[in-house]
């Protein structure tokens, strides 16, 4: 039985005259790890700003469990369920590892403006930045400041930003982009367990095709723009298609 | 110990709050040694309020509480949440002359004029929240800037010199006489330093509270504040009515205290001197801004005393070697008992250039 999570319909994003998604129409299944993957440039960033609300569409709708979400504001995203990371490392540079976190875990709450107490009295957001960052192994490291962290913890804490308000859709957008390679398959590892062991919905966008195809439900290969396949991994690895215009050497690394 | 625990345990108030109590002790004390080492008076000279240097520094004192209440508030928009106004100086003065035009004009009491007062500092914030969505960073500098030198224009016009005094100034603003600034100097010395505490107290509350936390947010990188979930344009619209109230409170007290008040209050000068003080004592530091005021205000006076011509120049100077080597000011540097100048340097470039994170 199939139970869609997120759709999108004709999503279609223009800046100026290049066409950045075009005509992008998916459908993500509630509880799978669902891969997006297609050359630099092919329009995955844009796709994920569109469904998580940091930019909207030229044209086309997007829909989280039957609602229109196309152009709620950005802040009311992760009321909806979605978590996004960044490609691009997006922390508070110059704030503690523990206060990004906590800071992530507060958003969810009601306290925001209950200015007359300290923070360290609602506990909830501390402890549950410390689940967290033991979650990613990070915990030894809560009192660095972000800025500090070498590039592969960065990596670790945008993930536990996302993981800390307990989203049900998880959207990662590189998770590992620059980390050292050796340390790949362990986050990969993580995002698997919490997504199995949570029943979360995982949409991501990872360049090695190992971790892809061993680790995804579904693939959606995007090239210029537009959808050029979607299947399953055996599906993706068979299509002829996609071996040309995408695959192709690194199909061949595969073995 | 876990995370939680070390992260939320405390020192004790009064331990935490020691240099406060102790600087409450020697403000209550300050006068009386006055008195009694300078003047050769007897104490009763105090709360009598004998003419001298007891009464004239409670004076100088009381002109730093105001300057420390309008910086603090300049320190909560500009060092806690990052948003670079250049109309500051506007709080402080519809708070003056608001006050000034309510007791004098308008006849009405202290208790009701200072509500009203408040109550026009909310609008006054929130004229500067509509324009925070359409412009960032150096736009919403000018913005300000521009609101202050209208205000500054309308207080200057012959058009309403009934009531402002236009470039004359506002004089002969009634004062109640359980407060009136010269014959109950010591009364108006301890209420100013009673105030200032208190909005210390709250700004310090504020500061470490989940909001505070938001706003800081805010400063270091706004975007990923409102991925988190945060509605930023509240957090900042709450920081800029706190500011504006405590502004136009200080305005207030300037109104009461000096028998003169001059469009000047309204200058981009004014907004600058703010600056100053949160520079001196660190930006975003909060308490920075009463160190700010004090060593402001002292040399200020002190050196126009000691070198008269030469004095501008001096503080000039004074300011430009203060930012180029003690960038995190004296409390942020006293607080991490380092000072990283290379670091403090690009932080205010940061700030001042009203771009956020990186
Ligand atoms: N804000 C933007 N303004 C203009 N062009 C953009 C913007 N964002 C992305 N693009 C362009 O859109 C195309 C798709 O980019 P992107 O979504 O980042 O691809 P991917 O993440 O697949 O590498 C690229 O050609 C990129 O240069
Ligand atoms: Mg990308």
């Amino acid at each position: 039985m199939s139970d869609v999570l997120i759709r999108t319909e004709g999503l279609r994003k223009e800046f100026g005259a290049l066409v950045a998604v075009d005509d992008v129409s998916v459908s993500i299944e509630r509880g799978t790890l669902h891969s997006i993957i297609g050359p630099n440039g092919a329009g995955k960033t844009t796709f994920f700003n569109l469904v998580s609300g940091t930019i909207k569409p030229t044209a086309g709708r997007v829909y989280l469990d039957g609602d229109d979400v196309t152009n709620i504001p950005v802040h009311r995203t992760i009321h909806h369920g979605i978590g996004r990371s960044f490609q691009i490392t997006n922390l508070f540079p110059s704030l503690t590892v523990l206060e990004n976190v906590r800071l992530a875990a507060q958003a969810t709450g009601s306290d925001g403006f209950r200015w007359w107490r300290s923070h360290a009295r609602f506990t909830d957001y501390v402890s549950r930045a410390e689940e967290v960052l033991t979650q990613v192994g990070l915990v030894e490291r809560a009192f660095d400041i972000a800025s500090n962290l070498p590039h592969g913890d960065q990596r670790k804490l945008e993930l536990a930003m996302i993981l800390a308000p307990d989203p049900e859709v998880l959207m990662l957008d590189e998770p590992t982009a620059g980390m050292a390679a050796e340390q790949v398959p362990e986050l990969i590892a993580l995002i698997r367990d919490v997504q199995t062991s949570g029943d979360k919905t995982v949409v991501l966008v990872e360049h090695n095709m190992g971790v892809v195809m061993n680790t995804s439900d579904r693939i959606t290969v995007m090239a210029q723009g537009a959808v050029l396949a979607e299947g399953t991994p055996d599906e993706i690895s068979a299509n002829e298609e996609v071996k040309v215009a995408y695959l192709g050497s690194l199909y061949e690394d595969l073995g | 110990m876990s995370l939680v625990d070390l992260a939320t345990t405390r020192k004790p108030w009064i331990v935490r709050h020691r240099l406060l109590l102790l600087g409450v002790l020697a403000a209550v004390l300050f006068p009386f040694v006055i008195a009694i080492v300078v003047d050769g008076a007897p104490i009763s000279a105090v709360w009598e309020n004998a003419d001298g240097n007891a009464k004239f520094l409670q004076g100088l004192a009381i002109e730093v509480v105001v300057l420390a209440l309008y910086a603090m508030s300049y320190d909560l928009v500009l060092g806690v949440s990052g948003l670079l106004s250049f109309g500051h100086a506007m709080f402080f003065a519809v708070g003056a002359y608001s006050l000034g035009i309510l007791l004098k004009s308008a006849g009405l009491g202290l208790v009701p004029s200072l509500l009203i007062v408040m109550g026009i500092a909310v609008l006054v914030a929130l004229l500067f929240a509509v324009v925070l969505p359409r412009v960032k960073g150096i736009g919403f500098a000018l913005v300000t800037l521009g609101l202050a030198s209208v205000t500054g224009i309308i207080i200057s016009s012959s058009e309403f010199k009934d009531y402002t005094g236009a470039d004359v100034g506002l004089q002969g603003v009634p004062s109640p006489d359980w407060l009136n600034p010269t014959d109950q100097r010591f009364r108006f010395y301890l209420v100013s330093m009673g105030v200032l505490v208190l909005v210390y107290l709250l700004y310090q509350r504020l500061v470490d509270s989940p909001t505070g936390k938001v706003l800081v947010a805010v400063r270091d990188n706004e975007d990923r504040a409102l991925m988190l979930g945060y509605s930023t344009f509240w957090y900042k619209t709450f920081a800029l009515i706190v500011a504006s109230m405590t502004a136009a409170l200080a305005g207030s007290l300037h109104t009461l205290y000096q028998p003169i008040v001059t469009p000047e209050v309204a200058g981009l000068g004014f907004t600058v001197a703010a600056l100053l003080m949160i520079l001196i004592g660190g930006v975003g530091t909060v308490s920075g801004a009463i160190v700010g005021a004090a060593v402001f205000r002292l040399t200020e006076f002190y050196l126009d005393r000691w070198f008269e011509g030469l004095s501008n120049l001096l503080i000039g100077a004074g300011y430009i070697l203060l930012v180029l080597f003690l960038p995190y000011g004296i409390v942020g540097t006293w607080r991490t008992r380092s000072n990283r100048i290379g670091e403090g340097r690009s932080r205010l470039a940061r700030l001042l250039s009203g771009s956020k994170g990186e």
